[in-house]
């Protein structure tokens, strides 16, 4: 049954919800056209499976935990709805490898180790065929940045290609199939900005703390640290990684951002890793096993990262190279991993955003085109 | 008969070990087979129907808590086997109470008569002690009050014991009781007065049992009665001693919305219809007599005595009747209601006491106003007569009932006093916007459910959700919720809320349940011996349960009960044959017993 089915996202306690709806009274971000959490609950109870692959609400919930704390019944509709993000990632995921990670964290596992060997072994060929492991950059190097560019930019692209088709499907689902009135185009390019908006600000996630009346909101000031650096990363060793990769003296212009960008991934992991162990909030008192996949892999580059860093600039060739060998073989198959996996909500929730906001915009319309047209009786 | 024995256990039994009973119904004649199944959710169809093919079986016992969950499994099992399925026994441990001290013992027994076919109740006849003819019953609610007169107009002696200054309990406090809309008043004082002048009853207000010894037949029984201070007999409630004691505090019949003296009579139609004094608020008394005393001097009749002591009473009866009732719940902890912060925010039995014709406001339905205490020295929020009257007004069902944080259970009565509520305030308030926010409506017995749709035609907004969120915006409170038929999240402005709180067992019960050896339910609430067969009897003889201390009920039910306690009474005065001890019944005299039955 779906619920069951569930259940190994991590949804665990549906069956005990019975509808007294406080859950969404509480939620700080339920309004008027998205309400959530109990319709979820209720959608799922119900096994409308159809149904609940076209909702938006998964992803307008930032599992600030209240809901939780708040439940009666105590079956956790803020797990839920965690559940149903990793859930409804794996139906984006036309491949069926996300469903196939989430429910068995071994296969992730193997699958994980096979990209990592597969790319150490490509890079140790490529390496020794042309170059020498004493030298770090430029002629001769073990792994010289213009092909580290190329080899990078070849990864981006896989890791647009999956994005960007499991997007559309994301938009199939929930702007065709999910929403059974007519969407006018322009709509899409007023909303537009909400993307960039939503993707740098993360606002919503601030807005849980309203709520809570917290001073500063240090889970929403490290997810954003953790997002920006993440970001960042990204960009650099997308784009710039024949400056990032040249020295040994440091380019302060470009290795400052990667240093805040470190800055900020160390502290967040930190954070949501002591969170975890911790568990001082109810959103952390459940880790789904791909959490930990995540946090450990993570774990890994940072200090290959770091190391093959220091081992440059300090004039040790040869282990800055065979760092960095370990570092790629870490960072290839936990990008080539992200459009599976929790890390998906990077890209699926700005666009989650976008798409509730037009969508909201269109059924509006939709009301007041009903209204306007003069009701005649006879 | 070839007999098959089966344990259908599900979770773990508190005391009872599964693996000890199986091995001794493993020895007991004609058993073939015993087994442990610990399938889930149903023992499987074909493996059984193999059983009783394999094992010839003519007989199957199903032991467990609630066997009788299983039984259409093995009835379609025994039927596909081609046996009789008239032979299929159950051995409930919980219908024949294998609980407690003994537990182990009562299981057995209750496996035994099970396999020879014979049932439970026949062979497990406690032997009779000789019975003393009068009875106590413990609280002065209704239920006390009915079992008390239905014993008592039967010409035996009873003894009720109050702790209180007068009998009454929580239905002396209402105005209106549901379905009926019938005036509880009406209903209750009569009863109450004739408790009062009964010449088979005595009557002990401001009583606690204090020791219980004996056995079931012949309990002795210590009482404490707490020095009132005023003669009974003298006192004619002129009032004039009220008048001149200096002294306020919060009244608790009014539950606490408004004042009475140190001096005073709960409510007027109070039974003893006599003044008494609160001990813990009496200046004289708490300054040992240097302080005040001025009621003394004021009585005309001369009847106050401060210096009067408490004093014990050791009484001897046959047979104790529990009827000590419940309490709400301690809101405070439930934040997200804001009772305590908002002064608007009432308790079930707060606005019980607002609606009451006789209450602070004379029955009108108003919001606090802000009155200065030169005491205190700062504002508080008081009832008067000349508040104004809300404009709208939420009444919230299960608030501690129904949730796994306070009370899991349903507290049967809100839903049913709520719609009342909604009533009472659209007749008196007629403008007024009444919100209820519920999440299941419980209008299970007769009329109910008329009422309820009754409600709902009146134009209560009847919003089939729940709310967890009060919140004050521009001075008035915002009452957030989700109206799930209508699919909507909706926020009230309201005057008053009224929270339907959930009810918890007196305090007093488990001082009660230690005294007298009753076991108590894991809410609390006094364990009957059976709840589908003996639902008023205890496991010990001689003891009764009626009214809410066995589980939360209403009115009709509370008196029913009652009545039902007192026939069981009556019974065991009259019919001779005494009365035992359930749990005094060994193992061995009713396997004994069980045989004979069978034989015959
Ligand atoms: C707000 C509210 C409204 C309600 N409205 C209705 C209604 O409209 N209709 C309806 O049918 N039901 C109604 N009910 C339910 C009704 O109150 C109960 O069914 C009924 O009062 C139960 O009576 P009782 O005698 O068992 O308990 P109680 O009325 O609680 O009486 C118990 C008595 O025992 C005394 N006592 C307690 N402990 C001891 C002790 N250790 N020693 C000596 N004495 C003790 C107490 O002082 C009290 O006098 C309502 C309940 C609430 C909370
Ligand atoms: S608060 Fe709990 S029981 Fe109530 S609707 Fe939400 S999940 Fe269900
Ligand atoms: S009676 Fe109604 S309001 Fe009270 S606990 Fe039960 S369901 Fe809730």
């Amino acid at each position: 049954m779906f619920i069951d089915e569930l259940d190994r996202f991590g949804a665990e306690d549906v069956q005990l919800c019975y509808q007294c709806g406080d859950c969404s009274t509480v939620c700080p971000h339920a309004d008027e056209v998205y309400k959530f959490p109990r319709k979820s609950m209720r959608l799922l109870q119900m096994g409308l499976e159809q149904k609940l692959e076209t909702t938006l609400e998964p992803w307008l919930c930032y599992y600030c935990g209240q809901c939780s704390e708040q439940c009666p019944r105590d079956a956790d509709p803020g797990e839920t709805m965690m559940s149903l993000r990793r859930w409804l990632i794996s139906r984006y995921d036309f491949t069926g490898i996300s469903r196939m990670f989430f429910k068995s964290r071994i296969t992730e596992v193997l699958a994980i180790i096979a990209v990592a060997l597969l790319t150490g072994a490509f890079l140790i060929y490529y390496g020794l065929s042309g170059g020498s492991i004493s030298i770090y950059d430029g002629e001769g190097a073990f792994l010289p940045s213009t092909f580290i560019h190329r080899f990078d930019l070849t990864i981006g692209a896989i890791l647009l290609v999956f994005l960007v088709l499991n997007a559309i499907h994301m938009w199939y689902l929930v702007m065709i199939k999910g929403t059974p009135f007519n969407v006018p185009w322009w709509l899409y390019l007023k909303e537009l900005y909400q993307l960039p908006w939503h993707f740098f600000t993360q606002k919503r996630y601030a807005d849980c703390e309203k709520k809570r009346e917290h001073k500063v909101y240090m889970p929403w000031l490290l997810h954003l640290g953790l997002m920006l650096g993440y970001v960042t990363m990204l960009l650099l060793v997308m784009v710039f990684i024949e400056q990032l990769q040249a020295g040994p003296a440091i380019l302060w212009r470009v290795h400052i951002f990667g240093y805040l960008a470190s800055v900020g991934l160390i502290a967040g992991t930190i954070y949501f890793i002591r969170s975890r162990f911790k568990k001082h909030y109810i959103q952390y008192k459940k880790s789904h096993g791909t959490d930990w996949v995540f946090v450990t892999l993570l774990f890994i580059i940072v200090v290959t990262g770091i190391a093959q860093h220091v081992f440059h600039r300090t004039g040790l060739y040869e282990p800055a190279n065979i760092t960095y060998v370990i570092h790629l073989m870490s960072v290839v198959p936990w990008l080539l991993r992200m459009p599976f996996s929790k890390w998906a909500h990077l890209i699926y929730r700005p666009l989650a955003m976008y798409f509730s906001a037009v969508r909201r915009e269109a059924l509006m319309r939709q009301v007041s085109i009903l209204n306007s047209y003069p009701v005649v009786v006879k | 008969m070839r007999t098959g024995v089966f344990f259908c256990q599900t979770g773990d039994n508190r005391n009872l070990n599964i693996d000890a009973i199986a091995k001794y119904s493993a020895n007991l004649p004609d058993v073939e087979t015993v087994q442990i199944l610990r399938l889930k959710p149903l023992p499987d169809l074909v493996f059984l129907r193999e059983q009783i093919i394999t094992h010839k079986l003519g007989r199957i016992v199903i032991a467990g808590d609630i066997p009788g969950y299983y039984k259409p499994v093995f009835t379609r099992a025994m039927a596909m086997a081609g046996g009789d399925t008239d032979e299929i026994h159950l051995a409930s441990f919980q219908e024949h109470g294998a609980k407690g001290e003994n537990a182990m013992d009562r299981a057995k027994a209750i496996v035994a008569c099970a396999t020879m076919g014979v049932p439970f109740p026949l062979a497990a006849i406690p032997g009779g002690n000789p019975v003393n003819h009068a009875t106590l019953i413990i609280g002065g609610g209704i239920a006390g009050i009915q079992s008390a007169l239905e014993i008592a107009n039967a010409g035996k002696q009873v003894f009720l014991v109050e702790q209180t200054g007068t009998i009454g309990g929580h239905m002396a406090m209402f105005d209106k009781t549901f379905p009926t809309l019938d005036c509880a008043a009406c209903i209750l004082t009569p009863k109450m007065v004739s408790v009062g002048q009964h010449e088979m009853i005595r009557l002990l207000t401001r009583s606690k049992v204090v020791a219980v010894s004996g056995k079931p037949g012949s309990y002795r029984v210590k009482i404490r009665q707490s020095a009132r201070f005023v003669d009974i007999n003298a006192c004619v409630a002129c009032n004039q001693c009220a008048e001149v004691c200096p002294v306020r505090v919060k009244s608790e019949f009014d539950a606490g919305i408004s004042l009475r003296k140190a001096i005073y009579i709960p409510f007027p139609q109070a039974v003893p219809n006599a003044y008494l004094v609160d001990e813990k608020s009496c200046s004289y008394i708490l300054s040992e007599g240097k302080k005040c005393g001025v009621c003394v001097k004021k009585c005309p009749k001369e009847c106050i005595n401060l210096n009067e002591k408490d004093h014990i009473t050791d009484i001897e009866v046959g047979n104790i009747i529990l009827a000590t009732g419940y309490e709400l719940l301690d809101v405070s902890p439930i934040e997200q209601y804001g009772y305590g912060t908002f002064p608007n925010v009432l308790t079930s039995i707060e606005f019980e006491r607002l609606t009451n014709a006789s209450g602070t406001t004379g029955g009108r339905i108003v919001t606090k106003t802000k009155q200065f205490n030169r005491k205190l020295n700062k504002d508080e929020w008081v009832f008067s007569p000349e508040g104004v009257p809300p404009r709208s007004v939420a009444l919230i069902h299960c608030v501690g009932s129904r949730n796994k944080k306070y009370n899991a259970y349903c507290s049967r009565v809100c839903c049913m006093y709520s719609l009342k509520f909604a009533h009472l305030i659209k007749e008196k308030v007629p403008n007024a916007n009444v919100y209820e926010f519920y999440i299941d409506m419980r209008a299970f017995g007769k009329g109910y459910e008329e009422f309820a749709e009754r409600i709902k035609q009146e134009g209560t907004f009847v919003v089939r959700g729940h709310s967890a969120s009060v919140t004050m915006v521009d001075g008035q409170m915002a009452v957030r919720g989700e109206d799930i038929f209508n699919d909507r999240l909706v926020e009230f402005k309201v005057d008053i809320i009224v929270l339907a709180v959930g009810l918890i067992p007196s305090p007093g019960t488990e001082e009660l349940s230690r005294m007298l050896g009753i076991q108590r339910d894991t809410d609390g609430w006094f364990s009957e011996l059976d709840y589908n067969g003996s639902p008023t009897d205890t496991d010990r003889g001689g003891i009764f349960v009626a009214g809410m201390c066995q589980a939360p009920k209403d009115i009709p039910d509370t008196v029913a009960q009652a009545s039902a306690v007192a026939a069981g009474v009556l019974g065991s005065l009259t019919s001779g044959k005494g009365i035992g001890h359930m749990s005094s019944v060994t193992l061995s005299e009713i396997e004994a017993r069980a045989k004979t039955i069978h034989t015959i």
